[in-house]
């Protein structure tokens, strides 16, 4: 069974039609990545399966159950959660407070430890702040950090979750060089933990981390398949590798 | 119909085509403030009292309808001036800034309120203005004073021109341009600060001439400013945030229903009934009927 | 002194203080005030600094719940100590379900439909005397009757204020410590991110609005039996807003806030009772000055500049 199964998902906004008869599947385990020109929809597509935005017409299946019309707070019981192309953390609150709020509904806080078991990790949250360099950060307002430290503490929040699949919008947007390369080092660790979804522009992080590429284009999905077949395809190549990033 | 009749009719109707094009005056300012640079302005109704009040002030000192109407529009503007300068301007770069201006505008409608109580509500409880111009014309066979013809076209007039205004001219695009967003409007060289002071400036005259206006045309009491003010918003609301035609539409059917709902009951009941109106538009369509 | 025991020695103070008031009838009168908009206060922070909303219609939900009391005391003869929790019940979730809807929205447009609330609930007031007496008011409200027989009245009466004035604050300190506390100040800080991390902002709001209208509605009952009087202008939007600015000007979000804006605040009125229009024209110059010059309210800027000050001294130790 799949993890996540998006069947014919329609979006229009006004007359402009947004998403158009979108399919796509996800395996547990696998990292997927989308690209495609600004405006190509991939945000709504996260916003819609993400709970944030209704659908026009689709179905969603996660984890063989669905999902459409589903709120945001109950995919995160479920555990599925995103992030946002521009970093969003509780900038009033202190690190600790803010990975305490993440901890809060957390899916297994109430069924006890034996919820947690069968899965890879373990990770108690001081583990995972002391490998995203976060624990001598704990007091300070989120709002003072640098971005990204945010960008960490917000996959710390996250993680604190116990997700099963993680969306993440554009993680290494805004971020200098070196802090690109950390960040996909960071992620390529990730991916024995939980199932990724990437949208990412920067070809680097969807070369390095994803099993599996996915080209939006115009709200239609145009290829689907390994990265090195799709980043070769004629049709990406030209509409979208070679105009862009030419 | 009998005579009797008839005279209602036609009273309703010219009252409801005159509290509909103030209504719908006043709303106008209220929603170009509020949907083109999201500050909702709570004391539009004391603004409106106090150009009234001048009003009746600067009549009673000797001074025609028309002179004080031009001092009131004066005096109005350097009074929008002032408060832009020094409170509005503060709020331009406050994020959630339409919660923190409608406080302060609270906030401005109790000082506004208290002064008239100490100083006006001593003078007089009732309050009256000479008619502009005298005279009665037959309208086929209904009877309607100069006056509040005049007060009718004056209103029509500037709710036209405002629309044109905001539609067709250049600081209509260029407000529209900084609504949709303030950074690409201020990279092409738009002067977001300078679109914001227009807007409050406009708005805020605009009220202010809904006040004459209403003055004109019926004797008013203290208690008008709040009643005006839940009605411009439930205007504001129910006919879309930013849209002038909307405000007028809206503004027209809310004073047609005051005019008939006053003659089988209290016109309390018709503002009973807009605020139910702006609570469902609230609650289902926060957007408006109109699109801006 | 630690800020517990900052705290107990405060409470001890405020429940002994009607004891030591007692031969001064106006400032025992002034005490009663300000406990009452305390139990207020308590409850408008709750909602505007913790969860983020500014309920407007707070006055009106209490006075539901005081003309509820008045007739259940007037009609069926209900003791006061039964009348006034079942009233404050029924007035919250009437608040609750006027709400209901506006909980879904946010910041202005919640604002605004709590006011158009606020409205219909005044006119009501007024157009509906057969439970009001309309705009004239009721009068000559029964005070409760005491354990011991006859009618709780002075220092006694001060006392029972005083204490659910204390067990407010308690209360309020208390909630804001549990997980609930803590899953309103994320909804206060960014509601689409609490969503996200698995918060049912919604639900969670109407919680919040239940336990505000009851902060609101036994505050309202206990405010009809210590001034006697009752009108639709006692429970109008000026009484939400004063409210509302007693949290703002001491402190949103804080315990120690409210306390401070009450003291200073809730007295004024009854202090300048022949000035009503100097009294409105102050509390909105106060309103602008809170808005502009210090959010975070009195004690809010003192934190602030206590940072600030901090830091400084930091830095100057970290360069010597």
């Amino acid at each position: 069974m799949s993890l996540l199964q998006v069947n014919g998902l329609v979006r229009r906004f006004g007359g402009v039609v947004a998403l158009r008869d979108v399919e796509l599947t996800m395996e547990a385990g696998e990292t997927l990545g989308m690209i495609g020109p600004n405006g190509s929809g991939k945000t709504t597509f996260v916003n819609i399966v993400s709970g944030h935005l209704a659908s026009d017409a689709g179905t969603m299946l996660f984890d063989g159950e669905s999902i459409t019309g589903a709120s945001p707070h109950q995919l995160a019981a479920r555990g599925l959660t995103r992030t946002y192309q521009a970093v969003r953390v509780f900038s009033g609150l202190s690190v600790a407070r803010n990975i305490e709020t993440a901890s809060l509904l957390r899916r297994d806080a109430r069924a006890g430890a034996g919820a947690g078991a069968g899965r890879a990790d373990g990770a108690t949250v001081d583990e995972l702040a002391e490998w995203l360099r976060l624990d001598r950060l704990m007091g300070k307002p989120a709002g003072s950090l640098t971005l990204f430290e945010q960008r960490r503490l917000e996959l710390l929040m996250r993680l604190a979750q116990r997700p099963r699949l993680i969306m993440l919008d554009e993680p290494v947007g805004g971020l200098a060089l070196t802090e690109v390369r950390e960040m996909i080092e960071l992620l390529a660790q990730l991916k024995a933990r939980c199932s990724l979804f990437v949208i990412e522009h920067t070809m680097r992080v969807i070369r390095e981390l994803a099993d599996r590429v996915v080209v939006l284009m115009a709200g239609e999905k145009i290829a689907d398949g390994a990265p090195d077949e799709v980043l070769r395809d004629k049709r990406v190549v030209e509409q979208y590798l070679g105009t862009v990033h030419a | 119909m009998s005579d009797a009749t008839l005279l209602v009719v036609a009273s309703t109707l010219s009252t409801g085509l005159i509290l509909g094009a103030i209504f719908a005056l006043v709303a106008a300012g209220v929603t170009i403030v509020y949907g083109c640079v999201w500050l909702p302005n709570a004391s539009n109704g004391q603004f409106f009292l106090l150009a009234a009040l001048a009003a009746w002030s600067l009549t009673g000192a000797g001074l025609g309808s028309a002179a004080a109407i031009i001092m009131v529009l004066l005096l109005g503007l350097v009074l929008s001036l002032g408060l832009e300068w020094l409170l509005v301007r503060r709020l331009y770069d406050v994020p959630n800034r339409n919660v923190a201006c409608f406080v302060l505008t609270l906030g401005l409608t109790q000082i506004m309120a208290g002064i008239f109580s100490m100083t006006w509500g001593r003078w007089s409880d009732q309050y009256t203005l000479p008619p502009l111009v005298s005279g009665i014309t037959m309208i086929g066979p209904f009877p309607m004073t100069n006056n509040r013809i005049l007060v009718l076209l004056i209103a029509l007039v500037v709710l036209a021109a405002s629309f044109a205004l905001l539609r067709y001219h250049r600081y209509g695009r260029a407000l529209r341009a900084v609504f949709q967003n303030r950074e690409a409007a201020a990279l092409r060289g738009v002067d977001v600060r300078a679109v914001y002071r227009m807007s409050f400036l406009l708005g805020s005259s605009i009220i202010f001439l809904g006040g004459l206006l209403f003055a004109l045309a019926y004797s008013f009491d203290l208690t008008v400013a709040w009643t005006m003010s839940v009605t411009a918003f439930a205007i504001m609301i129910v006919g879309g945030p930013g849209s002038v035609l909307g405000a007028l539409v809206v503004g027209m059917v809310f004073g047609f229903t005051q005019a008939i709902v006053s003659i089988f009951a209290s016109p309390t009941a018709a503002t009973f009934s807009y605020l139910l109106a702006m609570l469902a538009m609230l609650l289902f369509k926060p957007t408006g009927l109109f699109l801006r | 002194m630690s800020a517990r025991r900052w705290a107990v020695a405060l409470g001890l103070l405020a429940l002994a203080l009607p004891f030591v008031l007692e031969g001064n009838r106006f400032l025992a009168f002034v005490y009663s005030i300000v406990m009452i908009h305390l139990i207020w206060a308590n409850g408008m922070n709750l909602l505007y600094g913790y969860v983020g909303l500014m309920p407007l219609m707070f006055a009106g939900v209490a006075g539901v719940a005081a003309y509820a009391m008045i007739y259940l005391t007037r009609s069926h003869e209900w003791s006061f100590w039964l009348a006034a929790p079942m009233a404050s019940l029924g007035a919250s979730l009437f608040g609750v379900l006027l709400g209901l809807p506006s909980l879904r929205l946010t910041g202005f447009y919640f604002t605004l439909c709590s006011l158009v609330i606020q409205t219909v609930i005044t006119l009501a007031f007024v157009f509906f005397p057969t439970f009001t007496n309309g705009d004239t008011g009721i009068n000559q409200i029964a005070p409760p009757q005491a354990p011991w027989g006859g009618a709780l009245s002075g220092v006694w009466m001060d006392e029972t204020l005083a204490i659910v004035a204390v067990l407010s604050v308690l209360l309020c300190g208390w909630i804001v410590s549990t997980r609930l506390g803590k899953r309103f100040m994320a909804i206060r800080e960014d509601d689409v991110l609490a969503e996200v991390l698995g918060i049912d902002v919604v639900r969670d709001r109407i919680i919040a609005f239940f336990i505000v209208s009851m902060f609101a509605s036994i505050g309202g009952c206990l405010f009809a039996v210590t001034i006697g009087f009752i009108s639709p202008r006692s429970f109008d939007v000026l009484t939400s807003l004063n409210i509302w600015l007693f949290v703002a000007f001491g402190g949103r979000g804080t315990l120690i806030g409210p306390i401070i804006g009450t003291i200073v605040l809730a007295p004024i009125p009854y202090l300048l009772q022949e000035l009503q229009g100097f009294k409105d024209v102050l509390s909105g110059v106060l309103i602008i000055v809170v808005t502009l010059l210090m959010p975070g309210g009195v004690w809010g800027e003192l934190l602030r500049w206590r940072d600030r000050r901090r830091a400084r001294r930091a830095l100057a130790v970290g360069q010597t």
